[in-house]
């Protein structure tokens, strides 16, 4: 290569590296995935649904819904992915970080179900089932949670279902790689959530199997968690364990720019607490605000300025400004319908599907359903033209739990 | 087990799908535990170097490996990778690692990467050839090896290729033993985690 060719080639890298360097940045984030999970470039397609068939009867399926608004049949189921057994309790789901498979946990079963979704979109295949106890000795997989090449599983249960509760990882194969239990001081699992930037995760604690399994009145209270451990991810060991309200659930890192905290709802105590890193090692928790009753799922907004909890005993979807911690605000509060559930918003943060099945043991109510929720800084309002019915399956009906985009 | 996913975009003789059906995975499991688990031990491979000569990865065995997947017109990830790469490159010199620690950077696009196209890529990045390599080959032995890592690669938008952005770490007896992503990919990171593997190797 001559000298002015090398300079030519030089001078046009740079701008590549730096439109390189800028996109890893600023690839808009689905706020409740891994951060390493591949983002969507363009608006969403479809929406899967895991659905619990609804007297565990029959099989437990993935639901496929038209979410692409320029379709001709938005809104409408386009194909029901039959998980090939029953009674799971299929829960939570999680993209691989290429987002080519998503995993699927069930709470009953213990099995994982892996299923690729990049072959045809519209209409996914189960490429792999297996039970997740198996070779971990663990029960009640919850999270799947996608790391470089990998998955983490935070699991509910022990050994038989008791306790400590911990994480397990696998090749994105399915082939187990290593565990780690939860503390003694602090042995209940729930939800994980890491902050690659400040190479830290946080795990946060719920009820082991056995508990779970009750209906809702006969559950022991004294059998749930109330603390979040905050670790040195890349050592996977514990830094800090704080003292929360009774069941803290879903763990969200603030998106805020180069923010050291992060929210989870506790659920028995009805409120959202926060957790603060006065520096690398030094973590603190505290009450952020008081919600809705039995708040069971959390979100926030691409730049961190809002965050969205949905309250399942009280029907209602609450967004906080909590733009000044000190002084969280309720901005609108939006009633889908009953028993709101979980909760995804795009990557925009335009649009978040809402869901309401929380547990075949929790739930109150026989009418399951999809719905849409317009997001902007003035407040949600219910989409009316977008409600997908989830009790008119040839099988019953089923109740939708965990969402993914594509 | 097979990854049958994305065959359906394939392309003629550009997509290899992410299988392990032939990865074989040797899950050994270590004396004690380290904070980096054994992943997986990838197949070998041979493969052509930038100077058009045969490369080998076991050769590397006894060395620490770093492995990026790239292509030289890539404006999405490979920028940034490539540039870590380097500034991780600088460091091994710095603390005179380069006999123990070896970069290797795969491409993804064999039909347009040859050799020539490497030396091009390797002059923009100052990289010093005796202790980073770059490598292409046939469409078959990338599909292979893409393979092999769990790796894919599929058209993506206005011409460019849409792939995962990992870079892989080896230890001394060519196994991974951790997979970055560019959040985790940080020069001091890794350092850390190829000093951990060298200890590891003279204990």
């Amino acid at each position: 290569m001559t000298a002015i060719r090398y300079r030519y080639a030089l001078l046009s890298a740079v701008p590549v590296l730096v439109v390189g360097l800028l996109g890893v940045a600023l690839a808009p984030a689905e706020t409740c995935l891994s951060p390493f999970v591949k983002h969507l470039d363009r608006p969403e397609k479809y929406l899967y649904v895991f659905c619990v068939d609804a007297d565990a009867k029959d099989n437990d399926f993935l639901a496929v819904i038209d979410v692409d608004a320029n379709s001709s049949t938005y809104g409408k189921l386009l194909h029901q992915l039959d998980l090939g057994c029953a009674g799971n309790e299929t829960h939570h789901f999680g993209f691989t970080d290429d987002r080519t498979h998503i995993w699927g946990c069930s709470l009953f079963s213990n099995r994982v179900f892996i299923i690729d979704v990049a072959g045809d979109p519209a209409r996914p295949k189960l490429v792999k089932t297996f039970d997740s106890s198996a070779k971990t000795g663990l029960t009640g997989p919850h999270s799947p949670y996608a790391l470089p090449g990998r998955m983490l599983i935070s699991y509910l249960g022990g050994k038989d279902g008791g306790l400590p509760a911990g994480l397990a990882e696998y090749d994105n194969d399915g082939t187990f790689i290593r565990k780690f239990a939860f503390p003694k001081d602090a042995p209940y699992g729930y939800d994980v959530a890491i902050n690659p930037k400040l190479n830290r995760m946080v795990t946060s604690s719920f009820t082991p199997p056995p508990n779970y399994r009750k209906p809702l009145a006969r559950m022991d209270l004294k059998q749930f968690g109330d603390k979040l451990l905050v670790w040195d991810f890349r050592a996977r060991k514990v830094l800090a364990t704080l003292k929360t309200g009774l069941a803290p659930l879903e763990c969200r890192w603030s998106l805020k720019e180069n923010a050291n905290h992060g929210y989870c709802n506790c659920a028995l105590e009805n409120t959202i607490w926060i957790w603060e890193g006065a520096d690398e090692n030094r973590y603190t928790a505290r009450k952020l605000c008081d919600t809705g009753k039995l708040p069971a799922d959390l979100s926030q907004s691409p730049d961190g300025r809002f965050v969205f909890v949905s309250c399942f005993v009280s029907d209602e979807i609450q967004q906080w400004d909590v733009s000044d911690l000190k002084n969280p605000r309720l901005v609108s509060t939006a009633k889908p319908g009953v028993q709101p559930n979980m909760l995804h918003l795009t990557g925009d943060g335009k649009r978040m599907y809402v869901t309401n099945s929380l547990l075949s043991t929790m739930d109150r109510s026989e009418d399951f359903w999809v719905r849409l929720l317009r997001v902007s800084p003035d407040g949600m309002k219910i989409d009316p033209k977008f409600k997908v019915d989830l009790t008119k399956f040839k099988t019953g009906p089923a109740r939708g739990h965990d969402m993914l985009l594509y | 087990m097979k990854w049958p996913a994305l065959q359906t975009f394939r392309p003629p003789a550009l997509l290899f799908l992410s299988s392990f059906a032939l990865l074989a995975p040797l899950r050994e499991a270590l004396s004690e535990e380290s904070r980096l688990a054994v992943i997986r031990t990838p197949a070998d491979f041979t493969l052509t170097m930038q100077d058009g000569k045969a490369f080998r990865l076991a050769d590397l065995r006894g060395k620490v490996v770093v492995v990026s997947f790239i292509f030289t017109t890539c404006n999405g990830t490979c920028p940034a990778t490539t540039q870590r790469m380097s500034q991780l490159s600088r460091k091994l010199v710095g603390d005179h690692l380069t006999d123990k620690v070896h970069l290797l950077s795969i491409t993804l696009d064999p039909a347009r990467d040859k050799p020539t196209a490497l030396r091009e890529y390797m002059r923009l990045y100052e990289v010093d050839a005796k202790h980073w390599t770059f490598l292409t080959g046939s469409q078959k032995q990338i599909d292979k090896v893409l393979s092999d890592w769990g790796m894919w690669v599929r058209p993506g938008a206005r011409g460019q290729l849409d792939h995962p952005s990992r870079v892989f770490l080896l230890d001394v007896r060519g196994r991974v033993r951790e997979i970055y992503n560019l959040d985790f990919f940080r020069p001091k990171w890794v350092l850390d985690d190829v000093r951990l593997l060298l200890k590891e190797a003279a204990e």
